[in-house]
C-alpha cells in the first residue's frame, strides 16, 4: 500500500492551505474530504477576508480550489470513518472502505450546525425547521420565523430573512454576541423583535411548524409565538467523530493543540475550526493550516530524514 | 420543456451542487428560483410537503437536498 507522508482530513480554508504549504515542501500528501469549502460554502458576504473587501464564501473557496489544483495534490473524495494508529503509521479508513496510510496527519474537518434537541425539531426539519437561511428564506415570504440564537450567524439569518418574512423573532439565551456591526445592522428591521435570555423548548405543529413555545430565563415563564418557520443558528460541534479518545480535547469537545497546532498524539496536527484555536474565523483557519503544514514537515525532517519526499 | 425541473434559490450551496452535477451528466432541467416565482415555489411546498430547497423533481417523484444517489435512481 502506498504510503503518503502526510493525510490532510477535510478541504475548508485550513485543509486546502495546508495541501498547498505542505506540497510546496516537496511532501507526499493527500487531502481527504467529503465535500470542498466546509462552512464557508455556507456563508455570504464576507467582508473581512482580506484582499477581498467583500466576497460571496463559495467564490472564495473556488478560488482556495484553483489554487489547490495548481499544485496537484492527490485528493480522495470521501468521509473519513475512523483515524487510527498502526505501529509508526496512521491509518485513515473512508466511508468508502478504503484505507490510506501516512507518516503524519493534519486534522482540518471542521464544525457542523448544533442541534437545539428540543421535541419538534426532528419531526419538523424541511418543514419549517431550517439551518440554512441563505438557502431557505426566500420560502417563508410574508410569514412570521423564529430565529434562533444570538451570535454572528443567527444575526446574517435575520438580515436575510428581513427580505422576505413578515415578523422576526430572535430568541437568544444571552445577549447578542454577534459582531457590533453586524448587531447594528439588525436595529434598522422593522419587523424583528429580539428575545434576549430566552430558550425555545418546543416546536410545535401538525404537518408543518405552526408555533414555538418560548422560556424566559429568569423567570421560567412560558409562552408561544406562531410562526411558520424556524432557523436555527446556535454555533457549531466539531466534526470528530472519527476520533479515538487518545486524542485530548477540550470542553468544547474541540481537539486540544498547542501553538504549533500540535495535538497530544505525536505527527498528530490539528487546524481551523476543529481545533482548540481561539477565535473561528476563516483568516485565522487559513493561517493555521499553514502553520500546522510547516510543523508537520518539521516534524517528518526531523522523524524521517531519509524517508520523506522533503526538498524533492 | 426538459422533464426535470429543480428549485433553486440564489445562494443556496446545496443548489449549486445540485446544478453542477446534472451539468456534469448533461442532465437537461428547468430551474425554478424560489426567490423569483413565489407561486412554483408554494406549488412545490404544497406537493412535496417540504420547505427546503433545493428540491429535483421529474414526473411526479422528486428528490430533496443535494442526493446523488437519489437523484441517480429518479434520473434511470
Amino acid at each position: 500500500m502506498e504510503i503518503y507522508d502526510l493525510i490532510i482530513i477535510g478541504a475548508g480554508p485550513a485543509g486546502m492551505t495546508a495541501g498547498v504549504f505542505a506540497v510546496r515542501k516537496g511532501l507526499k500528501t493527500i487531502i481527504v474530504s467529503k465535500d470542498v469549502g466546509g462552512q464557508v460554502n455556507w456563508t455570504t458576504d464576507i467582508e473581512n477576508y482580506m484582499g477581498f473587501e467583500e466576497i460571496d464564501g463559495q467564490a472564495l473557496m473556488d478560488k482556495f480550489e484553483e489554487q489547490l489544483e495548481q499544485h496537484h495534490l492527490a485528493e480522495k473524495q470521501a468521509g473519513v470513518k475512523v483515524l487510527r494508529r498502526e505501529e509508526d503509521l496512521f491509518v485513515v479508513e473512508t466511508d468508502q472502505a478504503e484505507q490510506l496510510k501516512s507518516r503524519a496527519v493534519i486534522i482540518c474537518s471542521g464544525k457542523k450546525p448544533k442541534t437545539l434537541n428540543v421535541p419538534g425539531e426532528k419531526e419538523f426539519r424541511n418543514k419549517g425547521v431550517s439551518y440554512c437561511s441563505t438557502c431557505d428564506g426566500p420560502l417563508f415570504r410574508d410569514v412570521p420565523v423564529a430565529i434562533v440564537g444570538g451570535g454572528n450567524s443567527a444575526v446574517k439569518a435575520a438580515l436575510d430573512l428581513a427580505n422576505y418574512a413578515s415578523e422576526i423573532h430572535l430568541i437568544s439565551l444571552t445577549d447578542l454576541t454577534a459582531d457590533a456591526i453586524l448587531a447594528e445592522r439588525i436595529k434598522a428591521i422593522a419587523q424583528l423583535k429580539a428575545y434576549l435570555k430566552h430558550s425555545v423548548i418546543e416546536i410545535k405543529g401538525t404537518k408543518n411548524v405552526e408555533s414555538v413555545v418560548v422560556e424566559t430565563a429568569d423567570t421560567k415563564k412560558r409562552f408561544e409565538l406562531p410562526v411558520q418557520g424556524v432557523f436555527i443558528e446556535i454555533g457549531l460541534d466539531p466534526n470528530t467523530d472519527f476520533v479515538d479518545e487518545t486524542v485530548e480535547r477540550n470542553e468544547q469537545h474541540e481537539i486540544k493543540i498547542d501553538c504549533y497546532c500540535r495535538t497530544s498524539v505525536p505527527g498528530l496536527f490539528a487546524a481551523g475550526d476543529v481545533s482548540s484555536v481561539p477565535e473561528k474565523q476563516i483568516i485565522i483557519a487559513a493561517g493555521e493550516g499553514a502553520k500546522a503544514a510547516i510543523k508537520a514537515w518539521e516534524y517528518l525532517v526531523n522523524k524521517y530524514p531519509n524517508e520523506c519526499l522533503v526538498n524533492s | 420543456m426538459s422533464e426535470v425541473v429543480i428549485y433553486t434559490s440564489p445562494s443556496c450551496p446545496w443548489c449549486t451542487k445540485l446544478k453542477d452535477y446534472l451539468d456534469e451528466k448533461g442532465v437537461g432541467y428547468q430551474e425554478i428560483d424560489v426567490s423569483e416565482d413565489y407561486n412554483a415555489a408554494m406549488k412545490m411546498v404544497d406537493l412535496t410537503g417540504q420547505r427546503s430547497v433545493p428540491v429535483l423533481m421529474k414526473g411526479e417523484q422528486y428528490v430533496i437536498g443535494y442526493n446523488p444517489e437519489q437523484i441517480d435512481r429518479i434520473l434511470q
